[in-house]
């Protein structure tokens, strides 16, 4: 509803302690950013497993943006536990032919307004020039 | 009624929803009674309300009634940002004696109307309470987790905020680790002569703390010490204290145990060699303070021209002066007419004003530097009337209680006032006529007629930064504002709570204040840890990882993967230990059978809440 089927949607999952305030801080700040982006707080983004990315971009999400705290997080051995996983997710996009560039990986602090807003916006125009994810195995089915 | 309310939440969800208007701060961009409407029907929504302040008590009230009616037993907020008003509403639905945790928050305000408008707006807002939703129809009740708490403080700071805290704590019988890093107590404060709107002498008033200080049992003074490490939570932090002698040895003379004017309260104790102590304390308060900003080179004249100095500096000299003369002398040069500028370093603006090395600038106004230099002022003219004094300004903000009557008494004792715009400042020059220095400016006043004046003196009314303490809140985690002073949760609500759970903020490291606003702060930051160990424990939010026993196959990897050993294996099963358990999630990811969830963040909520946001 809140976008047409064609605009895309992001999924942004960000950290409670860092990137969640920071997108907050956006919004004290007043500065306009496209509407088809959807916030979940999480407390550490190493709580997803590989399969639910995927799942994500199966049930027609256009772009995921993990904003994690980097190597501020506050859970010890989270954030390289993280990276890793991510690496997984991206052999499995890889494998469905899935752009890599529709997700993405960055630290966003309290008061990272500038970047918060840069990486919305890039990957807003990404998923306006990819159009929606086609898996491999969908398209050759 | 209780019981049934409790038998009630393990029934199937019946979702109450209430949206907020906060005002007009989500109103006027989210059509909310659209929002109120599109989600009534999704499935287990019972009810769907709207009002004008969720947060106020008829707001809550309308949560109550639901849940007593019995009309739900779910509850989704969708309002400001879950900081300011996740823990209200979970209050006002435990008074209703639901269990607090059947609770969802939708960020329908910071995340939407104050970044997104008209139509998108309230399509968001749609999407965004469907997905809590979805989510709170997934809740399970939780208990929260209870632990003891150490009836310990902290104070960081023994300047005048955390003199005053430490008295009011110990008043209350809470004992006080009071660390100080310099071998005084009493810190910016005790480089002060006289404070508005009083005009009591700063040292009297530090005495009158430092000497209750000094006196309590309860309360434990650390000179030259610093906290180098942080662990722990909210009631049983950890804190190593390291103490090493100060570069520069105290003098002899100034070795008494009380106020030293320009210096400070000595408390003794100086350490003659470094050690470390370590700490088991139940609150922390942040009194850290600030620092003056130092003008740069030739910032109106400042480094090239001796008579150019701070206001700080003149109080410092004024202290000094003879008190008979009719005329100031500041370093054995008679001062015939003295030139004050207010805002350097403060209210700086880009292009006009030069950013740091970090493309910083003090973009805030400091508050207190408009009283503390028309004070000064006055003083001169009452002191010295031969004197001339010359206030050159931008704004004048005299805002405190009583403080406008500096301003009114100046222009009465013929303190002459230019205003100057931030592009026009004062120009300082030397010059080889009369008088040592020129100043020259374009004044507002006289309608933009150019002044050229010779003065003996320049005073630089300099600003408030943020103490240098990153150290701290690198080890801490602490919110920092963008003006890089600490960061309290809501500045009217929870004014001196700071995001994470048992650090509070006590005076001018939150923002400049005056010495009655450090105290209100350093008062209030201590109420609230009276209010917080008084009881002897403090819970914590129940969320860690719980295993669902009838899906573990003791596979085991959730304790290879749990950095914190909180994970064993009982007979089959895993099994967690909650209170060693810090809710990261690293073992959801890697159970093969989902059997282990993180209590209040499950992967299955997460999926929900994606299947909504796809959905609507």
């Amino acid at each position: 509803m809140a976008t047409d089927a064609n605009e895309g949607k992001i999924l942004i999952l960000a950290t409670e302690s860092c990137a969640y305030p920071g997108a907050n801080s956006v919004g004290q700040a007043h500065s306009s950013y496209p509407a088809n982006t959807y916030i979940l707080r999480v407390r550490a983004p190493v709580l997803f497993p590989e399969h639910f990315y995927m799942d994500c971009f199966r049930k027609g999400i256009s772009g995921i943006i993990v904003m994690s705290c980097g190597e501020e997080c506050p859970y010890e051995g989270a954030y390289h536990a993280f990276a890793k996983r991510i690496d997984n997710v991206f052999q499995l996009m890889k494998a469905q032919d899935i752009d890599l560039r529709r997700l993405r990986l960055t630290a966003i602090c309290t008061v990272c307004n500038r970047p918060f807003l840069k990486e919305v916006n890039d990957m807003n125009a990404l998923i306006k020039e990819l159009g929606p994810p086609v898996f491999k195995d969908a398209a050759e089915a | 009624m209780s019981d049934e309310i409790k038998k009630q939440e393990t029934a199937e969800p019946r979702v109450g929803v209430y949206i907020c208007h906060c005002g007009g701060n989500i109103s006027d961009h989210v059509d909310v009674k659209k929002v109120a409407e599109a989600v009534k029907d999704i499935p287990g929504v019972e009810v769907s309300h709207t009002d004008m302040f969720m947060c106020s008590d008829p707001g809550q009230e309308l949560i109550q009634k639901d849940i007593k009616e019995g009309s739900i037993n779910r509850v989704v907020v969708a309002s400001c940002a879950p900081s300011l008003h996740e823990l209200t509403f979970r209050g006002a639905i435990s008074r209703a004696d639901m269990n607090p945790y059947l609770y969802e928050h939708a960020n329908i305000r910071e995340q939407d109307s104050w970044v997104h408008h008209g139509d998108p707006a309230t399509s968001k807002a749609v999407t965004l309470v469907a997905a809590a939703i979805a989510k709170a129809r997934g809740l399970k009740p939780l208990e929260a987790i209870r632990v003891d708490a150490a009836n310990h403080a902290t104070i960081i700071g023994g300047g005048i905020a955390g003199l005053r805290a430490a008295v009011d704590l110990a008043a209350s019988g809470i004992e006080v680790a009071l660390i100080e890093k310099t071998p005084f107590l009493g810190g910016n404060a005790s480089k002060l002569d006289r404070v508005f709107p009083t005009s009591e002498k700063a040292g009297d008033l530090i005495a009158y703390l430092a000497d209750t200080v000094m006196k309590s049992p309860l309360i434990t003074i650390y000179p030259c010490s610093e906290i180098t490490g942080f662990e722990g939570y909210i009631g049983n932090f950890t804190l190593t204290v390291s103490k090493k002698p100060p570069a520069d040895a105290v003098p002899g003379d100034i070795r008494e145990k009380y106020f030293h004017p320009f210096a400070g309260y000595y408390p003794g104790q100086t350490p003659t060699e470094a050690s470390e102590e370590s700490l088991t304390t139940g609150v922390i308060i942040f009194a850290t303070g600030f620092e003056l900003y130092e003008p740069s080179r030739g910032e109106f004249g400042y480094g090239d021209n001796e008579e150019v100095i701070t206001l700080r500096q003149l109080i410092r000299d004024m202290a000094d002066s003879p008190q008979d003369s009719g005329t100031l002398r500041i370093n054995n040069r008679t001062v015939r007419r003295v030139a004050m500028i207010h805002c350097v370093g403060s209210r700086q603006i880009p292009g006009i004003h030069e950013a740091d090395e970090d493309d910083y600038l003090n973009e805030y106004c400091s508050r207190t530097c408009c009283t503390a230099t028309l004070q000064a002022a006055l003083e001169i003219r009452d002191r010295y009337p031969d004197t001339q004094v010359l206030d050159f300004y931008r704004d004048i903000r005299t805002y405190g209680h009583n403080q406008e009557d500096y301003y009114d008494r100046a222009s009465e004792k013929n303190v002459l006032f230019f205003r100057y715009e931030p592009d026009e400042s004062p120009v300082i020059t030397r010059e080889s006529g009369e008088y040592p220095l020129t100043v020259r400016v374009r004044d507002k006043l006289t309608f933009n007629e150019e002044i050229e004046v010779g003065v003996d003196l320049v005073v630089l009314a300099t600003g408030m930064q943020a103490a240098p303490i990153t150290s701290l809140v690198e080890m801490m985690k602490l919110p920092v504002g963008s003006d890089k002073f600490l960061q309290e949760v809501h500045p009217k609500l929870r004014p001196v709570e700071m995001a994470n759970g048992g650090i509070f903020l006590a005076g001018t490291s939150q923002a400049p204040m005056d010495i009655n606003e450090v105290c209100n702060a350093a008062q209030a930051a201590a109420a609230k840890t009276v209010a917080l160990l008084g009881k002897g424990y403090v819970e914590l939010d129940p969320f860690v990882a719980a295993v669902e026993t009838d899906k573990c196959k003791g596979s085991g990897k959730c304790i290879e993967e749990c950095p914190e050993k909180a994970i064993t294996m009982n007979g089959n099963l895993a099994e967690v230990n909650p209170a060693l358990c810090t809710g990261c999630g690293m073992c959801v990811a890697v159970c093969p059978e989902n059997a282990i969830d993180v209590q209040g963040w499950s992967l299955q909520e997460y999926e929900d809440m994606v299947d909504a946001i796809v959905k609507f």
